[in-house]
């Protein structure tokens, strides 16, 4: 048998054989769900945590808002997400019946809150100290020059960092299928167990997460150069 | 105007303010001078507290501001002007928006009324064609005097300069100095932070020489350069003349 038909044989065994690509599209769709899904989350809550670390540093009052971030940060990301995944399966939510595939989406969204606060507190921080100054001196209010005039400037630090997190989250979710969850490399796993060969399948898997990766790098990179650009008007 | 009493500030265990006692008339500019890290920059942003005094009070037309927040601080501000050194103009706005961000977002005019006051301002300064632009395509001195026309779009009792010439390339400021003493000669109360000797002498009504967290030495400018008395102010003055 030549080499190019070996290779064929082995992806048809692994991909086209009793439809399993159907199998790894729907793997495929899942980790791309659960993805979405936690890095809406994540922003939600890394929204809430930034702006409790922001008040905490900027008005005594609050700092114990900030003691709570910092110790919920610190957690996260001191702690492996595989590990996290697995608490929050195991102890918090299969006791209650709900589906493993929201305690993923709970725990990857968890997960990357703590580090989109970082991004987004990072973000504000980046932006020139006098803006504030400059908003408060003609009269305007602390939450109106953070509308007006810090936060639209800090999306611009904040945007291509988070589109980085998102994809770091998708490339995380590969380790779902730890709690059942049929993503694509659950699948590829599956796959082999039945056809006692696991290096076809796995590299499709890979294939799918590199496709999606240089996708969205890509969108990214051109959306940068966009901001760039408007930056140098 | 302003009536400073008894003012300390410090920060953490550094003091930087050591009891200061001014006051200032209206209509008066006064130029305060001094060695950097004598307090004169901190003097200044006490007055509209953006540093909050540590002791002793300040009072604008006739009331107490210390303790002063939320709206009431807001109001506060509104009728003093500050000019940055590094101006701090809104990088994402036009300058159009730049000047009139504050006035509608305050509803103290319309859209349509602020842009006619920033057309009126911008060609005082000989730079309506810039309406449309941003911050970035301007020179430091065309920036410089939009932050000034940014704080005059909201009619201030008084303005307050924090070294509003130290950023700028040497052949820019003279524009700034020149359109800061247009100002003064319309009347308008002016405290002004600066290393421009000049400018005290040709339109201070009073120069303040601070050093060390007081006002060491004060008068007229024409008596101030000519004879100064103390001996820390001689030492600066033939340092910086």
């Amino acid at each position: 048998m030549s080499w190019f038909a070996e290779v064929w044989e082995k992806f048809y065994k692994a991909f086209l054989e009793k439809d399993r690509y159907l199998a790894f599209l729907k793997g495929f769709a899942t980790t791309l769900e659960v993805s979405f899904f936690a890095v809406i989350l994540g922003v939600a809550l890394g929204v809430i945590l930034a702006i409790a670390k922001y008040m905490a540093a900027n008005h005594k009052g609050c700092r114990p808002l900030g003691w709570i971030a910092n110790i919920y940060i610190t957690i996260i990301r001191g702690t492996p997400v595989y590990v996290q995944m697995l608490i929050i399966y195991y102890l918090i939510l299969t006791a209650r019946g709900i589906p493993a595939i929201i305690s993923g989406v709970l725990c990857f969204g968890i997960n990357s809150s703590a580090y989109v606060a970082e991004i987004i507190r990072a973000g504000i921080e980046a932006v020139d100290r006098g803006q504030m100054e400059a908003g408060r001196s003609l009269g305007l209010s602390e939450m109106r020059t953070m509308k007006s005039i810090i936060m639209p400037q800090a999306v611009r630090n904040i945007l291509p960092a988070l589109g980085n997190e998102f994809i770091v989250l998708i490339k995380e979710t590969a380790v779902i299928g730890g709690i059942t969850v049929l993503d694509v490399t659950k699948v590829a796993m599956n796959v082999g167990n039945s056809n006692y060969a696991y290096l076809t399948p796995l590299l499709i898997a890979a294939f799918m997460y590199l496709a999606v990766v240089i996708i969205l790098t890509k969108l990214l990179s051109m959306f940068e150069r966009r901001l760039a650009k408007s930056d140098r008007r | 105007m302003i009536d400073v009493k008894n003012l300390h500030k410090s920060f953490g265990d550094k003091l930087v303010l050591d009891g200061i006692d001014e006051h200032i008339e209206k209509g008066e500019k006064v130029v305060v001078i001094g060695p950097s890290g004598s307090g004169k920059s901190t003097f200044l942003r006490c007055m509209n507290l953006l540093e909050r005094p540590t002791e002793g009070s300040i009072i604008f037309e006739g009331k107490d501001i210390t303790a002063a927040s939320g709206k009431e601080l807001n109001r506060i501000r509104q009728k003093m002007g500050m000019v940055f050194q590094h101006f701090n103009l809104f990088p994402h706005l036009t300058i159009r928006k730049n000047i009139t961000l504050a006035p509608v977002k305050l509803g103290l005019m319309s859209q349509e009324e602020a842009d006619a006051k920033a057309m009126e301002l911008l060609s005082r300064v000989g730079l309506p064609e810039k309406a449309d632009q941003y911050p970035a395509q301007l020179s430091g001195g065309q920036k410089q005097r939009i932050a000034i026309v940014r704080s005059l779009a909201m009619n201030p009792d008084v303005m307050l300069f924090d070294e509003p010439t130290s950023a700028l390339d040497p052949e820019m400021v003279r524009e700034v100095l020149d359109f800061m003493k247009q100002l003064a000669e319309d009347g308008m109360t002016m405290v002004v932070v600066t290393h421009e000797m000049g400018f005290a002498r040709e339109v201070g009504s009073r120069v303040l020489f601070m050093d060390e967290g007081r006002i060491v030495e004060q008068n007229e400018p024409g008596e101030f350069f000519a004879c100064p008395k103390d001996v820390r102010l001689k030492e600066f003055l033939s340092k910086v003349l």
